[in-house]
């Protein structure tokens, strides 16, 4: 039998009161993809920053190569040959690509040039990883995904022999996602160990060789990929199968439109939208396709009133609701769930109670009322304590955090960005849920979605957008597919233009 | 949870690692370093007059570390007090130079408004380049510090000079009308009273009601406060000028109450030094009131050591230097030592 490379040993971290990672035992060899799979706050980003040296174990070791582990932080983990992508990344996003990369790299002289020797062995990985990345390009400029490549990359520039993969998929495209599979595979092949969190079964049939399962801290389960079927790992994670089930309420009768996007244009660094108009009525469900960096970003944060519009408007039962410049102010009326929220929706040093109390606390309400208990239980934000900092939640719970402030009573419309990123299988479905409330209730729905099977089984009509710009307006008939879609967003199949 | 044991052994252990750097120091200098520290101890708080001497430094140190405290609670980085300190002081001097005549209880009021009113504008200027043009306030406010030290020198050696002072440049001294009152006999005047009544109003400001949310808000993360309807923009501003204000009164202080008249120097870098006791308070004002007057004792000390024991003349910034880098270094030292360390 092969010799484990990492061995976790009854390891138990503990935040306070809470046991985050419970008396976890899990070998990790070379040459294998393990997945971590778990519902959120199960202890998967815990128990592998343990490993990377974020967090030290309040009992228990780690043994690496069978020597206790020496990592007490992130350099040790890289001069161990450690390397970890995490759920929010640390690019630096004033400085190009190349920058990025060089700065990682270990073997970089502090000075750096263009004509640096090293700079060509550096982009070797982005090349053979996402060679449409463009090495000048500033990381401010770059999608969601793309910067989860760059971190990818950074870690392989340290020529790791762990790499730790924290839910990369969540913010890929299909094609990304299945690109980063390939590259899985070849690492492990090289002999590299991965581990894999993630929510995707998708991920673990493409590239898993053990799947690991966690259970409130503890590891449940520990099995060769194809012993167990899927449904079975879901229950063990779930403690009960969860179906994924997409129903959207049936559209009201009579047509009122709510939500109306006149030729909206605005700019930002990198990124333009030109002419967007689109008209969404009460009760619908408008779907948002297109591949992440179009300008969906930009959109979002123009009908949210944040990012100011150079010309048109955006009127919601007819009272407009955009900025026209930066000296402007607005409180959205939109529930709105924008994309990456640790970073776009929450104040990280604030309580959950006034994480979700924002909109009074900004208007100058001082007061927190009193159902958040209820809100946090309604969205199983998990641990549900109102005086616990926003910080301290998990990716997935962040997540539900967020929902549960914009979600958690009657909107007039809702704007929700990426909704399900990073959620287990029954939030996905929770999330779902109330989102089709809202709407059954009366709200305008615009969701923005990279998920074409969800986008298709969930909204009356899918708008795609590219290049800043709406190619098409479908209506969700039944004859959409994931591969006409795909070829609208990609532009390689265009339409032909009725006019 | 006011003084728990970590507290304790943080602010035990800082002080103890200063004495042992005071020790050093003095060592260095080939000075006796009890008896220094003795002497340290004694021109700080040995008797009423040292008392004094400790709180009218204390007062300007105060008022300029407040003036850093509360743009830095939104975030941003100010270091324009002693700039603000001198604009207050060009104002508030205007305004005694045009009606020297006015009775007291008219002069100090316009006095210190003007000086307040001075500073606020020297607030904004960086404000509103940082909110409307995303100019860098760190830099604009340090830039514009110099500008009104030479502001001052312009008018004191021009327009503004006293004709009987016989080429000494400065202005009239100020008519007793327009002197901050003082305890008899003491340099303790109505500066430090506004600097402690300021400090308690800005711990309310900042802890209870609704501002203190939307400047948490918009501090923690700005997007969010906009999508809420907050304006970054409109804040920076309002706290700028609000910073600016209090280092204007502190400059006025200084003018009326202690020396009596504008002359080219008010500070002695009163500005930077409240910048750093706001920074190592965290923008505290209920923490930033005891620093200071800790502050206020050294720079009273050091200047009666170097008068008295004849040890060179930075030895006032040493000792403060070292204060700061003590504080700054200790509590970080104490933290990654401790096992299972928060990570
Ligand atoms: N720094 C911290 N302080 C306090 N509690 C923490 C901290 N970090 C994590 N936790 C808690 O530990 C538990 C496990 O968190 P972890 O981030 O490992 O979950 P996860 O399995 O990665 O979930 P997700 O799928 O949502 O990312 C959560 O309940 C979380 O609130
Ligand atoms: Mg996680």
């Amino acid at each position: 039998m092969q010799k484990a490379i990492a061995c976790f040993e009854n390891v138990t971290r503990r935040f306070g009161d809470l046991i985050a990672v419970n008396d976890a035992n899990l070998e990790i060899f070379p040459g294998e993809v393990t997945a971590i799979l778990g519902e959120n706050g199960a202890g998967k980003s815990t128990l592998m920053k343990l490993l990377y040296g974020v967090h030290l174990p309040s009992s228990g070791r780690i043994l690496i190569n069978g020597e206790p582990s020496a990592i007490t932080g992130p350099a040790d983990a890289m001069i161990n040959g450690v390397g970890m992508v995490f759920q929010n990344f640390s690019l630096l996003s004033a400085l190009t690509v190349r920058d990025n990369l060089l700065l990682a790299w270990p073997k970089t002289p502090y000075w750096v040039s263009e004509n640096n020797k090293g700079t060509k062995e550096v982009l070797a990985n982005l090349t053979r990883l996402a060679p449409h990345i463009n090495p000048h390009s500033k990381v401010s400029n770059l999608s969601v995904g793309e910067q989860q490549l760059v971190e990818l990359c950074k870690v392989l520039n340290i020529s790791a022999r762990i790499v730790i993969l924290d839910e990369p998929t969540s913010v890929l495209t299909p094609a990304e996602s299945r690109r980063l599979h390939g590259f899985i595979r070849q690492l492990a092949d090289e002999g590299v160990s991965v581990v894999l969190i993630t929510h995707k079964l998708a991920d673990v049939e493409a590239c898993a060789d053990r799947i690991a399962v966690m259970r409130k801290g503890q590891i449940v389960d520990v099995s060769p990929r194809g012993q167990k079927s899927m449904s079975e790992i879901v229950t063990l994670m779930m403690g009960s199968d969860v179906k994924r089930e997409i129903s959207p309420p049936a559209l009201p009768k009579k047509r009122v439109e709510k939500l109306f996007l006149n030729k909206i244009c605005a700019t930002a660094p990198g990124m333009s939208l030109k002419d967007i108009s689109l008209s969404i009525a009460a009760g619908e469900v408008v779907g948002l396709a297109g591949v992440a960096g179009n300008g969906q970003a930009l959109l979002a944060e123009v009908l949210a009133g944040i990012h100011p519009a150079t010309s048109g408007d955006v009127a919601l039962d007819g009272i407009s609701l955009i900025r026209r410049n930066q000296m402007e102010t607005l409180a959205t009326p939109l529930g709105y769930i924008p994309e990456l929220p640790r970073k776009n929706a929450v104040v990280e040093n604030m309580t959950l109670a006034k994480n979700l109390n924002l909109r009074a606390l900004a208007s100058g309400k001082a007061d927190v009322n009193n159902e958040v208990q209820d809100l946090l239980t309604r969205f199983h934000v998990n641990p549900p304590e109102i005086d616990r900092y926003a910080s301290t939640l998990s990716g997935g719970n962040l997540q539900k955090l967020v929902s549960a402030r914009e979600l958690g009573r009657p909107r007039a419309a809702i704007l929700a960005c990426y909704p399900t990123m990073g959620l287990d299988i029954s939030a996905i479905q929770m999330i779902y849920r109330e989102i089709f409330a809202q709407a059954e209730a009366g709200a305008a729905v615009l969701w923005i979605s990279e998920d074409l099977d969800d986008l298709i089984a969930g909204s009356h009509r899918i708008a795609i957008i590219r290049d800043g710009q709406l190619v098409a307006v479908k209506d969700n008939d039944g004859k959409l597919n994931r591969d006409t879609l795909g070829a609208m967003m990609t532009g390689l199949k265009p339409e032909r233009k009725v006019a | 949870m006011l003084v728990n044991r970590d507290t304790f052994l943080v602010v035990s252990a800082t002080i103890l690692a200063f004495f042992l750097l005071i020790i050093g120091f003095f060592i260095l200098l080939g000075k006796p370093p009890f008896e220094m520290i003795g002497m340290l101890l004694t021109y700080a708080l040995g008797d009423a007059y040292s008392i004094s001497q400790t709180l009218a430094k204390t007062t300007p140190i105060l008022l300029c570390a407040l003036a850093a405290a509360v743009p830095g609670r939104l975030g941003l980085i100010s270091v324009g007090a002693e700039g603000q300190l001198y604009a207050g002081a060009i104002t508030g001097t205007a305004i005694v130079l045009a009606a020297p005549d006015l009775p007291a209880a008219l002069m100090l009021p316009m006095m210190l408004v003007c000086a307040a009113l001075g500073g606020a504008f020297y607030g904004y200027i960086p404000g509103i380049l940082r909110a409307r043009l995303q100019i860098n306030e760190t830099i604009t406010t340090l830039v514009l510090n110099y500008v009104t030290v030479l502001w001052v020198n312009a008018l004191v050696f021009g327009p503004w000079k006293d004709p009987a002072s016989q080429g000494w440049p400065a202005t009239i001294t100020f008519p007793s009308a327009a002197i901050l009152p003082a305890l008899p006999a003491s340099r303790i005047h109505l500066g430090l009273l506004i600097a402690v009544a300021f400090a308690i109003a800005l711990h309310f400001f900042f802890t209870r009601g609704a501002s203190s949310q939307k400047i948490q808000i918009l501090a923690g993360n700005r997007k969010v406060g906009e999508m809420f309807g907050l304006n970054f923009g409109t804040w920076v501003i309002a706290l700028m000028a609000m910073g600016g204000a209090i280092a204007g009164i502190a400059g006025i202080a200084e003018v009326s109450a202690i020396q009596g008249r504008l002359q080219p120097t008010i500070s002695i870098g009163y500005g930077l030094t409240g910048f750093l006791v706001s920074w190592l308070s965290r923008h505290q004002p209920l923490i930033i009131l005891p620093v200071a007057f800790l502050v206020g004792g050294l720079v009273a000390a050091s200047d009666a050591l170097q008068l008295f024991a004849k040890v060179p003349a930075a030895s006032a910034i040493i000792l403060q230097g070292m204060l700061f880098a003590v504080a700054l270094a200790v509590p970080g030292i104490i933290k990654s030592m401790r096992p299972g360390y928060e990570r």
